[in-house]
């Protein structure tokens, strides 16, 4: 069932546009949600679009020694986000699966985290630093769990391709799927982390850390960074519901398409009742969490391995 | 003229170039440039011999002497295994020449008649050991000559007590894996044996692996402990757990940086070899039933693991830079050991099954293809590191910081060799994982254990991108420190002379190459199997070339993977320039600024966030697996103003600048 090459470029196109549309929108909910849920009333839903948008007209100001790389770190971190977003099935097939496989896609995601960690390293301020190096340290223990998901879909079905792995493959080839389970309560608890907000947006700590990374941004860079943190709500939701929740992708193009909205929405309500209830962790105690969810995650490749 | 007499006279050349070498040590550059056309003749005759073994198989074997009292000939045989490890060694050990050119000088009070004839005599051992067949006498000579001149290079800086120290501690491991060795060759040796006609002697590698299948029924305890000897003598080469701890990360940062280069990069993986050569090359495949058992390929892949896992996680607490490269040595072996272990693994299975045969062969790709990366990468970050330290003058990565504006070569090689040791798409070292995780991770349906191991793998890949985020980011990144600033004020000028920038240059070129083209690689190692036709290596070498796909693509045979690096490299490049494209759209003009400290700019020294500092919350809970130790290199005061900033940045009001 190989699309044709003209097939791929469009979904890939198709992707994109839609990372680029959702995630400034799935942010507006989120903040108009977040208020409603603290008795305020919040900005419009409009309103990440014009921040985004005034950002890329301000002032740009580079406090680094080394400006040209905090350039290529906010251009890296959009371009890493929408490479992802091209491997990644949004309604249709994985437009770049004909170049990479699971292996690539779980490099990339990792990738995604590198760019702020060079911004921040780049920018030079001691707050920016500590940021960095708290972003790290997530991404040490968290970037494993999406591993051992992809793996163990792996496993079942005995295939690295992505059109066959982001296809509900944790699920497939057993009559419980224990593993493929566990995996999926895992990633929901995990998925707060992986986008990076309360009660585990640690690296940004706005109250201690200033944006973190992100303190001496401004202007189109600010804009590039934060867009590539909306996006990653679509982004690594889309890989959640291709990997544990993939019904409906098959039907014809614009139900698929439906299906996949209501599934980022139902997620992105979760998220944010969660986000706007919780207070932050400090980061042991996220940390202490993080390794919670890897060991189970380590008992579930193992119950993978022996069938279940 | 076979390959084994040019390789004979790549070793004259460098034991002559030893000889010669020693009158004009007293002229530092002229002892360099004689050192460098040595090692560069010598370099071009072993990558002559490799690459013509690679293209037209073995030639006949040459035999140099004969001792049948002591049943050992010195016997030279040039195969497809060892023409990689020659390329590799000549490659790396002309880079290191042409480094020490500018390098030395910064060793003004040293004499270079302690350096120079024991480079050359290095690398002689090293081109010998790896085409040498006799496993007693001439592995004995060979050894040696590596071993002796590598530790007079350790302790090259003999005034510094603790290079003594690291020094001894490297020969006695040394000495100790070479009896093992030699105790496992006696206990495998049944006697002289005519193989294909010729007559070899008792410890000849040949007449083993002929009297190999005729031991393993009879005597199979025997041939265990014997491959245990083995395991171990090679082991503590290769720096595998828990004995590469011992030696090798005290010995790394003591030896001159081209030195460090060479060990790191080339010379550990003459363990590798070994390895490679007892498990694959000696059996032959009647054999494989006996041999070895389920037991051995669990202890392999499981000894990779550790290792991999413990050297990286040490090396994520280091904070002296060629202390951490050292840990990551231990660390990127552990990666080798495992794909040696997943071949092995999957073989038994593979003689049955077509598939699974090829993924046994795609283990032993990103095993061997992880040794050729690792040693491109990891001499360069050497390099990189010799570079801050003749620069800077430190090993503190504390005491480093902003490098990027007066040393950009330096710091774009360091990048480009960071994400490489990290496994970045694009990369070398992704190229070779990647072969290496597929086979393990689609041949746990025959060994379950491969995917556990592969968990553990990914998981310290990470690990290896913080740890190089650290040692990148702290050197090259993050605010000017005191120390960089102070030498910019004395010297003005701080990147490193051309031909050091040239050798630094030469192997990040490689690292790309080999990261968008990993066919070429992979290539090599097809005809690296094809091209040594013994044992084990026989069964790998069957399997069809892994598929090319696309341009550049590669693929297992049955397509159940796929990386085509360019389609990669065209998509990202596109995105890239579209984010370049976004960030103009506004028109808006840039303005330098100061960071904002909370008005605390003048403490920039003390509210450094410093190396000392990274991932703390990470690694403290693996202090239990040790690895710092009362660093030697640790300065007085970096210590102490890290941890001010650990306390709360900027609350330091005592000092006397404010």
């Amino acid at each position: 069932m190989e699309a044709s090459f003209g097939v791929r470029i469009l979904h890939g196109v198709l992707n994109v546009a839609l990372v680029l549309v959702l995630a400034p929108l799935f942010e507006g909910i989120l903040r108009k949600v977040t208020a409603r849920v603290q008795s305020r009333q919040g900005p419009p839903v409009w309103q990440p679009y014009f921040d985004l948008l005034k950002l890329l007209g301000k002032e740009d100001l580079e406090t680094g020694e080394s400006p040209g790389v905090q350039r290529l770190a906010a251009w890296l971190s959009l371009a890493a986000i929408l490479s992802v977003s091209l491997l990644v099935p949004m309604g249709g097939a994985s437009p770049l699966s004909p170049a990479g496989d699971a292996y690539l896609l779980i490099y990339m995601l990792t990738f995604c985290g590198i760019t702020t960690m060079l911004a921040g390293l780049a920018a030079g301020s001691t707050y920016s630093v500590v940021g960095m190096s708290r972003e790290m340290m997530a991404v040490m223990t968290l970037e494993p769990l999406l591993a051992v998901a992809v793996i163990i879909g792996v496993v079942r079905v005995g295939s690295l391709r992505l059109d066959e792995v982001l296809n509900g493959s944790p699920y497939a080839h057993a009559k419980l799927p224990l593993a493929g389970l566990i995996m999926l309560a895992v990633s929901v608890l995990a998925l707060q982390a992986f986008i990076g907000r309360l009660p585990f947006d640690i690296t940004e700590a706005e109250t201690e850390l200033m944006e973190g990374p992100l303190m001496e941004y401004s202007g189109p860079k600010l804009a590039l960074f934060k867009f590539t943190r909306m996006a990653k709500v679509v982004v690594y939701g889309s890989l959640l519901v291709a990997l544990f929740a993939p019904w409906g992708s098959g039907l014809p193009a614009p139900v698929n398409l439906l299906a996949l909205l209501a599934k980022l929405l139902v997620l992105v309500l979760a998220v944010t009742l969660v986000a706007a209830t919780h207070a932050r962790y400090r980061i042991d105690q996220a940390i202490r969490y993080y390794l919670g969810l890897l060991g189970a995650s380590f008992a579930a490749l193992v119950l993978a391995l022996a069938g279940y | 003229m076979t390959a084994a007499t040019v390789m004979l006279a790549a070793c004259c050349v460098s034991l002559v170039g030893a000889v010669v070498v020693i009158p004009v040590c007293r002229n530092r550059l002229l002892a360099g440039q004689v050192n460098l056309a040595a090692s560069v003749l010598a370099g071009l005759l072993a990558a002559g011999a490799g690459l013509s073994v690679l293209a037209g198989g073995p030639g006949e074997p040459l035999t140099l002497l004969t001792m049948p009292e002591y049943g050992s000939a010195l016997r030279i045989h040039v195969d497809g295994l060892s023409a990689v490890f020659l390329l590799l060694i000549a490659l790396i050990s002309a880079l290191a020449a042409l480094y020490s050119l500018e390098y030395m000088e910064h060793y003004a009070e040293y004499s270079l008649l302690r350096y120079y004839p024991y480079f050359q005599l290095f690398v002689a051992g090293m081109y010998a050991i790896v085409v040498i067949t006799d496993l007693m006498a001439g592995f004995f000579i060979c050894w040696q000559l590596m071993t002796l001149a590598s530790y007079a290079l350790v302790r090259f800086e003999y005034r510094k007590v603790e290079n003594i120290r690291a020094a001894n501690r490297y020969l006695v491991a040394m000495q100790v894996a070479c009896a093992l060795i030699l105790a496992g060759a006696a206990m495998l040796a049944q006697g002289p044996a005519t193989v294909g006609g010729h007559k070899r002697m008792r410890f000849d590698f040949d007449a083993i692996s002929h009297g190999m299948p005729d031991l393993l029924r009879h005597s199979g305890g025997l041939v265990t402990v014997a491959l245990l000897c083995f395991l171990l003598g090679f082991g503590i080469k290769a720096g595998m757990w828990p004995f590469g701890q011992c030696w090798l990360p005290a010995a790394h940062p003591a030896a001159p940086s081209p030195i460090s280069a060479l060990l790191s990069g080339v010379m550990i993986k003459t363990g590798m070899y070994g390895l490679m050569r007892s498990f694959l090359w000696l059996v032959r495949e009647d054999a494989l039933a006996a041999f070895p058992s389920q037991a051995w390929r669990l202890a392999i892949a499981g000894l990779g693991t550790i290792t991999l896992f413990v050297g990286t996680m040490q090396a994520l607490r280091q904070e002296q830079s060629k202390r951490l490269l050292a840990f990551h040595s231990i660390g990127q072996m552990g990666y080798i050991l495992l794909g040696l272990g997943a071949c092995l693994a999957l073989l038994p299975a593979g003689v049955r099954d077509e598939g699974v045969l090829g993924l046994a062969a795609l283990a032993f790709y990103g095993s061997l293809f992880h040794a050729m990366n690792h040693g491109i990468f990891k001499s360069l970050l050497f390099l990189n590191a010799g570079s801050m330290l003749s620069a800077i003058g430190t090993q503190d990565l504390n005491r480093l910081g902003g490098l990027m504006r007066p040393m950009p070569t330096t710091a774009v090689t360091a990048l480009i060799a960071s994400l490489s040791i990290s496994g970045v798409p694009l990369f070398n070292g992704f190229a070779s994982k990647w072969s290496l995780y597929v086979a393990a991770i689609l041949g746990s349906a025959h060994a379950p254990y491969l995917a556990l191991c592969v968990v553990v793998a990914i998981l310290t890949s990470t690990l290896t991108l913080a740890s190089f985020l650290k040692f990148f980011g702290a050197s090259f990144l993050s605010r000017r420190s005191a120390a960089v600033a102070e030498r910019i004020a004395s010297r003005g000028r701080l990147e490193v002379g051309r031909s050091m920038q040239a050798a630094q240059v030469t192997l990040a070129v490689g690292c790309l190459l080999f990261g968008l083209a990993p066919l070429f690689g992979y290539w090599v190692i097809q005809r690296a199997l094809a091209t040594s036709p013994q044992g084990l290596a026989i069964l790998l070498a069957r399997p069809p070339l892994i598929a090319a796909t696309g341009l550049t693509g590669i693929a297992p045979p049955g397509g159940r993977a796929l990386f085509v690096p360019l389609v990669v490299l065209v998509v990202f490049g596109a995105t890239l320039l579209f984010a370049a494209a976004v960030s103009r759209l506004g028109g808006v003009h840039r303005r330098a600024a100061e960071p904002w400290l909370c008005g605390y700019a003048l403490e920039s020294e003390q509210n450094r966030y410093t190396a000392h500092n990274f991932y703390r919350e990470v690694t403290r809970y693996f202090h239990w697996l040790g690895g710092t130790g009362p660093s030697p290199h640790r300065e007085n005061g970096a210590g102490r103003s890290a941890d001010a900033v650990a306390a709360g940045a900027g609350t330091n009001t005592a000092d006397p600048r404010t």
